[in-house]
């Protein structure tokens, strides 16, 4: 940022605070956000899209009694806001009672220290920077006659959250994530992906070469038999499967209605005492908000605890309809899907991704998933294809490139099988903008249930 | 909004650009839900902000902004020009676009009764007998009853010289029975699952639904469906509802068809296609009976708009016929590529993103079939209701779809009930089975709120109008 210039997260409690001053309840929350980012996308070996945004945001929950009422706008002038916050106020007084509603947060005597981590300047990653790392990333694929696809992004956002009951929170958020999608004429495809909070990190070439080494080993890729396998999955396709985990089976909502696994299975070793699946958006290598969307300060939980499926996260709604601790997962109000988390990351493992392709005889590695989509819930049984890089394991070597496949698996039962966990932990960005902290996984049994070829 | 459109224009030109369109989009939404006995959320929401689109040396830049003060209008298309600039460093040859005339117009979608002119009193009492209504039945765990609405307002202008203004409100309602048993969660949705139905109107298509008067039916198969049978794992005969086939046609041809993944340019994120540009006109795509026509004229849905987010007119036109591949869903850019004019399809989901490449309402034509007399045309088979998951490949060719509700067909009658069926395939191989459709009379237009595309991630409102079909040979019961 430049000399003078607030930082975001200054911007946004600014704006918090002028908005909070115009809202009139019992009780009165805003969350205010000033973000700005950009994203350069490249596909056919140029760079086709180029955008960028900068936009404002201000949400105002009133409380009256027991009712409430949300109201949100992008425009940040005096007026706008008092609309704002009569629009909250008018649905709050409309509601009815609510007696489960325990009350806004209160701040937390003691909450856990945020990292420290550097500050993220957007001007120093401008549009040609962007375009300079998306140039070298495409001439890995270029010069190998090879098309490549994918993007350089960055964002920064000052994140607020003031409320009457004293809570003062801000804080800015910033990353830079990268990603190829490197293609032959064939068929063969490669990917690979960057996540970090400081650009200037950002390997280009080295990614680029990646995903370009992928795409000409996937050349010539034949259909995998259906059928269960043992498997070796990347981190990326990692990722896939602990976000779904987060979204089904970790969240409060989900555990009281008994649609998780955990809520079935609570204590007991269902598990390899290996896995450990936590949320930590205080990790250092995490770019979470160090506070959730009421302003409390998030903590580490143990979701998964050496093999038992040990607590899901909480808000202030579900920790006190729960007689639980609040974890500081809230998302913004009016928030019908619960807490969930957003940092999520399985403790890592000692073996190499070698090693544990060594350890099979027949199965098969993924690189990534597409399209992942859950058919039960509470098994968390997905559906999904391999994409951009699966490969046979043929007596502990990769051999024949696997057309894209298809799975039909059950995590819960997967993780039952865990045969290895990778002692290297990648950060993978999320569709959704979070991000998970995953290892590579070796797992007994996977089935693949059909194929594009 | 035109003054703020035109001094984007302006900047942009003086920037450098050679072409610029400026969009200024002005929405107001509304949710209301109510979960398992407690209203969960009664939350609204306004914006406002300044899209500016140019080509400047020969590629394209894009800037947003919510500040629409003169200085920041400015500052958006310069840095909008400085984007195209950074991009053209790795272009060989400029961006072509397909022309197009620069229409000044206005077009305002339709919609009787203001939905924001409802007491919100009226939407929770109405909401709240429905919940209400779902928990009657006691082995019901889990209720849900949402309501939408949304009301847009946009001006587009291109240094071209167009001008359009278009405004259109939408409404979507939906209620959910859950049973919960250990380890099995069953779901009723009416009218459809994922939020509901969507259409654009006002609140006289909410009250059309009739969310009160159908819970009890909902909430009754919810229940039952926890005494259902296994979907069997076999190949047999389908009969999917419409909402299923909406769904249906909108993974495995609406995106398939979209010129923008046809040509590569979204392969890194939603993929590409199992269809090549050339295949136009000879593609074998489906059986006969497959008639599919984009129709962005098509009055009430989601799709529907007086002119795309280029300037481009609302058009009807075949996508299949025949069972021939038979048009592309294109913009500008994408119909130049081959040589064409623009289909109208180039849609952005709100200010702050580029058009891309979207569908507006895809449809399969209705075929003759009454309902009832295919399924007693069908010796053995299960008819399928109700989407409840979705999954295809990157190239559009290998699907997966879950429902919520299927029953046994034999001898040409419905049987036992059936919960969570799937059913799997490959995308010409099932479309070549298609071998009969249901005729207008079960034939709705279905609306699909949650359409993911691009990145930055876009979420386009889509359409889909569909029949009842039956598909032969169709593997179900995946990893039942």
């Amino acid at each position: 940022m430049s000399t003078g210039t607030p930082m975001p997260h200054e911007a946004a409690l600014e704006l918090a605070q002028r908005a909070f001053a115009l809202a009139d309840g019992d009780e009165v929350e805003v969350l205010a956000a000033v973000e700005r980012s950009a994203l350069t996308r490249f596909a056919n070996n140029r760079i086709h899209q180029n955008v960028a945004e900068r936009a404002s945001s201000v949400s105002v929950r009133v409380v009256i009694g027991t009712r409430q009422g949300v109201a949100a706008t992008d425009l940040t002038g005096d007026d706008a806001l008092a609309r704002c916050c009569a629009r909250a106020r008018e649905a709050a007084l409309r509601a009815p009672e609510d007696p489960s509603f325990p009350g806004l947060p209160a701040p937390v005597a003691a909450a856990p220290s945020a990292p420290a981590r550097p500050s993220f300047d957007l001007d120093a990653f401008d549009a040609d920077a962007r375009a300079d790392a998306a140039a070298a990333i495409i001439a890995q694929s270029a010069e190998r006659g090879l098309t490549a696809a994918g993007t350089v992004s960055a964002s920064v956002a000052g994140v607020a959250v003031v409320n009457s009951r004293g809570i003062r929170s801000a804080a800015t958020r910033g990353a830079a994530r990268a990603t190829v999608l490197s293609m032959d004429d064939s068929g063969g495809s490669g990917w690979a992906s960057w996540l970090g909070a400081d650009p200037t990190a950002l390997p280009a070439d080295s990614l680029g070469d990646r995903a370009a080494l992928l795409a000409q080993r996937s050349a010539g890729a034949q259909p995998l038999e259906p059928g269960v396998y043992p498997v070796v999955l990347a981190p990326d396709a990692v990722a896939d499967l602990v976000d779904f985990l987060g979204y089904t089976s970790f969240g409060a909502r989900d555990y009281h209605e008994r649609r998780s696994f955990v809520a079935l299975h609570e204590g007991e070793q269902l598990f390899p005492e290996s896995l450990t699946i936590v949320d930590d958006a205080l990790h250092p290598a995490a770019i979470g908000l160090p506070f959730d969307y009421e302003g409390v300060p998030r903590r580490r939980v143990a979701l998964v605890d050496r093999g038992r499926p040990a607590a899901v996260v909480t808000d202030s709604y579900w920790a006190a309809k729960l007689g639980r601790e609040n974890t500081g997962h809230a998302l913004p109000a009016p928030n019908p899907y619960g807490p969930l988390p957003l940092d999520l990351a399985i403790e890592p493992g000692d073996a190499t991704i070698d090693e544990m392709i060594a350890g099979i005889e027949r199965g098969v590695y993924v690189t990534r998933f597409h399209y992942v989509n859950v058919e039960d819930p509470v098994s968390v049984l997905l559906t999904g294809m391999t994409r951009d890089g699966a490969f046979l394991i043929e007596d502990g070597r990769l051999t024949k490139p696997l057309a894209n496949a298809r799975f039909t698996q059950s995590v819960v039962e997967a993780l039952k099988g865990l045969v290895a966990i990778g002692r290297d932990r990648e950060l993978i960005g999320t569709e959704g903008g979070g991000s998970t902290l995953v290892p590579a996984l070796a797992l007994a049994a996977w089935r693949f249930t059909g194929s594009t070829a | 909004m035109r003054d703020i459109v035109a001094a984007a224009l302006d900047a942009a030109e003086v920037a450098g650009a050679a072409y610029a369109e400026a969009r200024v989009v002005s929405e107001r939404s509304e949710r209301i839900s109510v979960r398992t006995g407690r209203v969960d959320g009664i939350a609204s929401s306004e914006t406002l902000g300044l899209g500016i689109r140019v080509i400047a040396d020969g590629a394209w830049g894009f800037a947003a902004t919510s500040d629409l003060g003169a200085g920041a209008v400015a500052a958006a298309a310069r840095e909008a020009v400085w984007l195209a600039r950074a991009a053209a460093r790795t272009w060989q040859a400029p961006v072509r676009l397909a022309d197009s005339p620069a229409v000044r117009d206005e077009w305002h979608g339709r919609c009787e009764v203001d939905p924001f002119s409802v007491a919100l009193d009226d939407k929770l009492a109405l909401l709240i007998a429905a919940e209400e209504a779902l928990r009657a039945e006691p082995s019901v765990r889990v209720t849900e009853a949402s309501l939408d609405a949304l009301s847009v307002r946009k001006v587009f202008a291109s240094t071209a010289g167009a001008l359009i203004e278009q405004s259109h409100t939408e409404v979507g309602a939906g209620i959910v029975a859950r049973v919960v048993t250990d380890g099995e969660v069953l779901t009723r949705s009416y009218p459809n699952s994922h939020g509901g139905q969507h259409v654009q109107a006002g609140w006289e298509a909410v009250l059309a639904m009739d969310l009160v008067g159908n819970a009890p039916r909902v909430a009754e198969q919810a229940a039952a469906l926890a005494h259902a049978i296994p979907c069997p794992s076999d190949t047999t005969t389908v009969i999917l509802d419409g909402s299923q086939m909406a769904l249906q046609v909108h993974e495995s041809i609406g995106h398939p068809t979209e010129l923008d993944r046809v040509l590569g340019d979204e392969a890194a994120f939603a993929g590409t296609s199992w269809v090549r540009a050339a295949d136009l006109g000879t593609l074998r795509y489906g059986s006969e009976h497959v008639n599919v026509v984009a129709d962005a004229t098509t009055p009430g849905s989601l799709g529907s708009f007086g002119y795309d987010d280029e300037g481009v007119p609302a058009q009807r036109f075949d996508v299949v016929r025949e069972g021939v591949l038979a048009g592309f869903l294109s913009s500008r850019e994408s119909a130049a590529a081959i040589g064409r004019a623009s289909t109208g399809c180039a849609r952005a989901s709100g200010w702050n993103r580029i058009p891309l490449v979207r569908m507006t309402t895809v449809s399969l034509e209705p075929g003759a079939w009454d309902l009832d007399a295919l399924i007693a045309d069908t010796d053995d088979g299960i008819l399928m209701e109700t989407n409840s998951s979705w999954s295809i490949d990157d190239k559009r060719l290998n699907f997966q779809f879950a429902c919520e509700i299927g029953w046994e067909i034999k001898g040409g009658k419905l049987g036992r009930m059936i919960k969570n069926p799937n059913y799997t395939g490959i995308t010409p191989q099932f479309w070549a089975s298609c071998d009969a459709v249901c005729s207008a009379a079960h034939w709705q237009v279905w609306g699909v709120p949650n359409c993911g595309k691009g990145e930055p991630m876009q979420v386009a409102h889509v359409a889909h109008g569909a029949a009842p079909a039956r598909f032969r040979n169709v593997q179900v019961g995946v990893a039942r």
